[in-house]
């Protein structure tokens, strides 16, 4: 059952339009990830969730109810945003507590859910502190705990670890999503970190230009990329886009470029002539004794378990994902076999997926 | 703090010390000739440390014998001669300065926060009025003065110091204002806080240091404003600058009571400064935001 849905939903800045004719359900109780490149409209969106920014044209309705002209305070929301803007003049626990205020709820009941709060974020020490004195981690935990105290039906985050180091951000997108899978909160949750939105999403909602380019699972998103643009956007080290086009080969299809012949699948869409975009996941490729593909090392990069082989078939840059005990010196001649159900083709020209 | 090698932070201190004595000499000079008599006062050269002190020049500022026999003290104008002066000045400086700081802080975090039609243009006039050489409506002031009855009473002076104090006191606070993001507010406004709730619990005490130095900028302008102090009292009321002007006669200036009554004056502004620069304190919007 879709909580809040986007109906034709546009934004303009004055004659700039930033958002145009979007559609978007947003699932009850899923954790759905809003994920683009910086300006694509994502805050906008957030914000016109919130009520914190005019909708221009369409409706935007949250349990059903239109939202489009109804104040902040009562779309039964609640946000952490890109910055925490914790209220620098409160301790942690006014902070925390600020909205029951408000609300004019007892002191005894205000202190009992700051402290349960307090509790399931690690905050119960910090409690008296003022924002200042917190560090960052500390400081996202206070927004959350002033998100969850409301118990509103819908969460909005707005990049909420974007300034943490790696190691903070990971466990913090563990404690997030934790949380979601306990309080099974409606969540719209903003990053540009494709990681991010791969670990922590039921639903990832790929933006571009104000426009969604593809909605869906992470393993849709992964597994089947509507366009050339989810592609390269989802999956790290970024796949490898291989220009060529398709030829008839004994009745089966071959993907043909300057430097790369490949069999298609007999029951590929693509017609005979056509120009297309190759992608071919790193992980999808392996080195083996014989190959689709031979290449040249030009590169091996560590990761740890694993290596990020590049490498030069002809012209054509290659990254393939390999098993670290693969030997790789520099200038090795090494055979690339291709997963042949994991080829995603692109039509060149309007890049969408054939 | 950066390291600094020995002779770099002597030549600071240096700098620093000749910097303040710069600008706290004039001052110190203007103290002693209130405590000198009229030989020292006009001394070639000029006496800075070895005169007599006499407290002679503020018995007769102030009508004040101090238990001397009060006619070897009063040369003139009856007892505590400066003294209500003193006292209007106070009255007049502390209230046109609340009514100024008050309206400004409303009114500039409105101009700050809500967005209306033509917003840019209002700030601009809202300037523009402190642009204009207050001479230039001296004389019409003084019968719009008279028509209402302003003229020579407290209200009346109260009024016209806050109303030239507010074009710069809402600039100066709105840029405190434009200073703390709107996230906080908007995040406040989601919590279900009205504006004024927010203004008062939240924004307001952030901006506490600005509403201070604001309102020690009101002070001072007041407690030295003398052209609509003069234009607009008569008789019975009389600020300290209009009244020190009345040292300087047709047979001379009375440096001496001048400076005594100069001396005087510094008091209050003093305390009231001291009072107020502990909010004066900066960084209190420090750790609300993620950097
Ligand atoms: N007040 C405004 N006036 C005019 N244009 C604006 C305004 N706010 C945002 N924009 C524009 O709208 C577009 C979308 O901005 P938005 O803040 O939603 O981006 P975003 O996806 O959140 O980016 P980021 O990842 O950098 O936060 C940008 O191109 C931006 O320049
Ligand atoms: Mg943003």
């Amino acid at each position: 059952m879709p909580h809040i849905e986007f109906n034709k939903i546009t934004k303009d800045y004055g004659a700039v339009n930033v958002i145009r004719d979007l559609d978007l359900a947003v699932e009850d109780g899923h954790f759905t990830v809003l994920l683009g490149t910086s300006g694509c409209g994502k805050t906008t969106l957030l914000r016109m969730t919130a009520g914190l920014e005019t909708i221009t044209g369409g409706e935007l309705t949250i349990g059903n109810q239109r939202m489009n002209e109804v104040h902040p305070r009562d779309r039964d929301i609640a946000m952490v945003f890109q910055n925490y803007a914790l209220y620098p003049t409160m301790s942690v626990r006014e902070n925390i507590g600020f909205s029951l205020e408000v609300a004019k709820m007892s002191k005894g009941e205000t202190a009992k859910k700051v402290n349960e709060a307090a509790a399931v974020l690690n905050l119960t020490d910090f409690l008296d502190r003022y924002p200042r004195e917190l560090s960052g981690g500390q400081r996202q935990r206070v927004a959350m705990g002033r998100a969850m105290v409301r118990e509103a039906s819908v969460f909005l985050f707005d990049e909420p670890l974007s300034n943490l180091d790696a190691k903070l951000r990971a466990h913090m997108r563990l404690e997030i999503r934790q949380l979601h899978d306990r309080l099974k909160t409606t969540t719209l949750y903003v990053t540009h970190d494709q990681i991010e939105a791969m670990t922590m999403a039921d639903k990832i909602v790929l933006m571009k230009d104000g426009k969604i380019e593809q909605s869906g699972s992470p393993d849709d998103l992964y597994d089947r990329p509507a366009t050339k643009y989810v592609a390269d956007f989802i999956g790290s080290p970024a796949i490898n886009f291989i220009h060529g086009t398709i030829e008839a080969e004994n009745g089966t299809p071959v993907f043909a470029s300057v430097d790369i012949r490949y069999p298609l699948a007999p029951d590929c869409a693509a017609q005979p002539g056509q120009a297309v975009i190759c992608g071919l996941r790193p992980s999808d490729l392996e080195i083996a004794v014989t190959g689709d593909i031979s290449a040249t090392v030009m590169l091996a990069e560590k990761t740890g378990a694993e290596q990020n082989l590049h490498l030069k078939a002809g012209e054509q840059h290659l990254i393939v994902v390999a098993d670290r005990a693969v030997p790789a010196p520099t200038g090795q001649s090494v055979d690339v076999r291709i997963n042949t159900d994991r080829i995603h083709l692109f039509d060149a020209m309007t890049e969408q997926r054939i | 703090m950066m390291v600094q090698s020995k002779a770099a932070r002597l030549r600071r201190a240096i700098i620093a010390w000749v910097t303040v004595a710069l600008f706290v000499f004039p001052l110190y000079y203007w103290i002693t000739v209130a405590f000198k008599n009229g030989r020292d006062i006009f001394n070639q050269p000029p006496k800075v440390f070895n005169f007599s002190p006499t407290v002679a020049n503020f018995q007769e500022v102030f009508g004040v014998s101090f238990g001397l026999p009060r006619n070897e003290v009063l040369a003139g104008g009856g007892d505590f001669f400066m003294a209500p002066h003193l006292w209007s000045s106070v009255v007049i400086a502390v209230f046109s300065t609340i009514l100024a700081v008050a309206i400004a802080t409303l009114a500039s975090y409105a101009l700050s926060r809500i967005y209306f039609r033509g917003r840019h243009h209002f700030v601009n006039w809202v300037l523009s009025t402190r642009m204009m050489p207050p001479v230039a409506i001296a004389i019409p002031m003084f019968f719009i003065y008279k028509d209402l009855s302003l003229l020579d009473t407290y209200l009346g002076m109260i009024l016209i110091h806050a109303l030239m104090n507010l074009p710069l006191a809402v600039l100066m606070l709105k840029s405190f204002f434009d200073d703390i993001p709107t996230e906080i507010d908007e995040s406040a406004l989601i919590d279900g806080a009205s504006r004024w709730k927010i203004f008062r619990r939240i924004i307001f005490p952030m901006a506490k240091g600005g509403v201070a130095a604001t309102a020690v900028l009101c002070f001072v302008f007041s407690w030295t404003e003398f052209l609509f102090a003069l234009t607009l009292t008569q008789t019975s009321l009389k600020t300290v600058p209009v009244v020190s002007s009345t040292f300087v006669t047709s047979v001379g200036t009375a440096w001496g009571n001048m400076a005594a009554l100069g001396t005087a004056a510094m008091v209050p502004a003093f305390i009231f400064i001291l009072l107020v620069q502990k909010q004066l304190v900066r960084g209190l919007t420090l750790g609300s935001l993620k950097q």
